[in-house]
């Protein structure tokens, strides 16, 4: 070993830890452990599942047919339902697990932490919507090959779009909550109850029940304030005349959901005291 | 060189480290002793950027841990080594941080050879660890990037005497390359192993502190004879402070001192020597049983 007497104790003209090397680092980490490795296997698993399914029902029965615009649908619901949970785990494992005190130590800039950590999430998100598209195209393909019925290709640069949009959204919106709540059952609570339970389970009661409701929902809810955004219709299939109104209402429900946990969280983890 | 000045850390009216200052110097262990819960690690991680003092400053080679530029490899850092993600593997944490300091891959091989963790024990998960299989870990990771600077807090926690003593040797040719060692201890034989220098905490505050030599100097003797009272008797007589404790009469006089006033009063002694470190040792024991008061408690009494 070297003797160490001779350079100064710091050395301040070092260069910093580069950005990029931070996100490939917070990347790497989401899949070093062994839940990160069987999330991501399970995710592989349900999109394998979900495309040998479809092509096997169609395959099966002559009078059901399948479009592209169907299978990117049918192989998005495992991307978006499962992988979420990586933008949970990239932040509030580091408190559960205390690994937040070598994070930190490694870059005492807390926001170039939680900066690094946000690129590596919505690199995630669009690299996984994409393949997820993707292998619908290729089970479209299969479809037409196995099926008496020519594959259909209608899905548009427009859907596409919003496809990724939606994904980014939920992305965003469970690593906000991870940030705010620092506490990895609490947020995959949190964001399943939002994401999942409120739209499938209680808007559409409430929307059926009440009139207030669906003026209210498209004001808190991702999906009911793109709908009109992405087809011209609400969500109830009402034709909608797509105003500015439209979108203040998606921005909204981005400012509900993603900005306001998000900068609260922000503001959290830069106050907190790492022990 | 570590530097503190007057460093303070208030939770409302608590007070966990108060009006603390001392340096470490380079080419020395530096051992910050204290019972639990005295801030021994507040202060830590006060210096190492982690927690915001009340007032007061902290600083490495004369810059603030955040202003380091890729700090961890410039001061290694381990404050909890069972801070660890149970789910990775020991490799796998000195990968990333080896990436995260930009490091080669070859150092995280060397690393592991040089805290003793073969490669089967590498690949295993560190929730299987055990606490001095975690300690040799986080010891590799802190020297990762040769840094001139190491903070361990407990570091020698959960090591067997094989261990800690492999921990002398590791951090003696650290400072002797003229690297600067701070770590911590809630055993005063511990350090008393491993460390030159002493800075002894309680309650926040600085109690003592100085080089282990000093602070462990002799300040009297201990010495037994076949009638201690009559060793007593005849110590005063010839103006020496003495009291008997036990099976032994302590003295603030010197060995020699009291062999001749023994002597010439005919009294024979079966024991005479140095009392060994008894004033480190008696303000340490008084630290730790202020902090223990309600663990001891006679047997039968619950809380």
């Amino acid at each position: 070993m070297s003797t160490l007497t001779n350079q100064p104790t710091i050395d301040t003209t070092r260069p910093a830890i580069p950005f990029g090397r931070e996100v490939r680092v917070e990347t790497r980490k989401m899949f070093d452990t062994r839940g990160g490795r069987w999330l991501f296997i399970i995710t592989g698993l349900l999109i394998v599942l979900a495309m040998g399914l479809t092509l096997l029902v169609v395959a099966l029965n002559d009078e059901v047919t399948i479009t592209a615009s169907g299978f990117s649908d049918v192989m998005t619901i495992p991307v978006s339902i499962l992988v979420p949970i990586f933008a949970i785990l990239t932040v509030s494992s580091e408190w559960s697990q205390r690994t937040h005190l070598t994070t930190f130590t490694l870059q005492p800039n807390r926001g170039r932490v939680v900066a690094a950590k946000f690129v590596s999430v919505t690199l995630l998100a669009v690299g996984t919507i994409v393949l997820a598209v993707a292998l619908g195209a290729v089970g479209n393909v299969v479809y037409g090959l196995i099926t008496d019925h020519d594959a259909v290709w209608n899905v548009s640069g427009k859907q596409l779009f919003w496809t990724v949009v939606l994904q980014l959204v939920f992305f965003w919106m469970a690593f906000a909550l991870a940030t705010l709540l620092l506490n990895t059952p609490a947020t995959i609570a949190v964001f399943y109850v939002v994401a999942l339970i409120l739209p499938v389970m209680v808007y559409p009661v409430l929307s059926f029940i009440f009139e207030w409701a669906r003026d209210l929902l498209p004001w808190v809810d991702f999906n009911y304030a793109a709908m009109p955004l992405i087809s011209g219709e609400n969500f109830f299939g009402e034709a909608v005349d797509v105003g500015p109104v439209e979108y203040v209402r998606f921005a909204f429900t981005i400012f509900l959901w993603v900005v306001v946990p998000g900068v609260l969280g922000y503001l959290r983890i830069q106050r907190t005291e790492v022990k | 060189m570590i530097e503190v000045r007057n460093l303070s850390k208030s939770y409302g009216d608590f007070r966990a480290v108060d009006d603390v200052s001392f340096v470490c110097q380079p080419g020395r262990v530096t051992g910050f002793l204290g019972p639990n819960g005295a801030g021994k690690s507040t202060a830590m991680r006060m210096i190492t950027g982690l927690t915001r003092p009340s007032s007061g400053t902290a600083t490495i080679g004369g810059v603030a841990y955040a202003d380091i530029p890729n700090p961890a490899a410039q001061v290694g850092v381990l404050l909890d080594a069972s801070a660890q993600h149970g789910g990775r593997t020991g490799r796998e944490v000195l990968t990333i941080g080896a990436r995260a300091m930009g490091l080669p891959a070859e150092r995280v091989d060397e690393m592991l050879a040089l805290v003793g963790l073969t490669p089967k024990e590498s690949k295993r998960r560190v929730r299987n660890y055990s606490l001095g299989m975690r300690q040799r870990l986080g010891i590799a990771h802190a020297l990762l990037g040769d840094p001139r600077v190491l903070i361990l807090d407990e570091p020698v926690n959960g090591l067997d005497p094989a261990g800690i003593h492999w921990m002398r040797q590791l951090l003696r040719e650290y400072a002797n390359r003229g690297g600067t060692v701070m770590l911590s201890s809630h055993l005063l034989h511990e350090i008393q192993i491993i460390a030159d220098d002493l800075i002894v905490i309680g309650h926040g505050r600085i109690v003592a502190m100085g080089t282990k030599d000093d602070l462990l100097r002799t300040a009297g003797s201990r010495v037994r004879a076949r009638d201690n009272a009559a060793l007593v008797r005849a110590l005063e007589a010839a103006g020496l402070e003495a009291s008997q404790a036990s099976d032994a009469v302590t003295s603030t006089a010197t060995p020699e001192q009291v062999g001749l006033a023994a002597a010439a009063a005919g009294v024979p002694l079966i024991e005479l020597r140095e009392a060994d470190g008894a004033g480190l040792e008696a303000m340490f024991l008084q630290l730790t049983a202020e902090d223990q008061r309600d663990v001891i408690a006679p047997e039968g009494v619950q809380a």
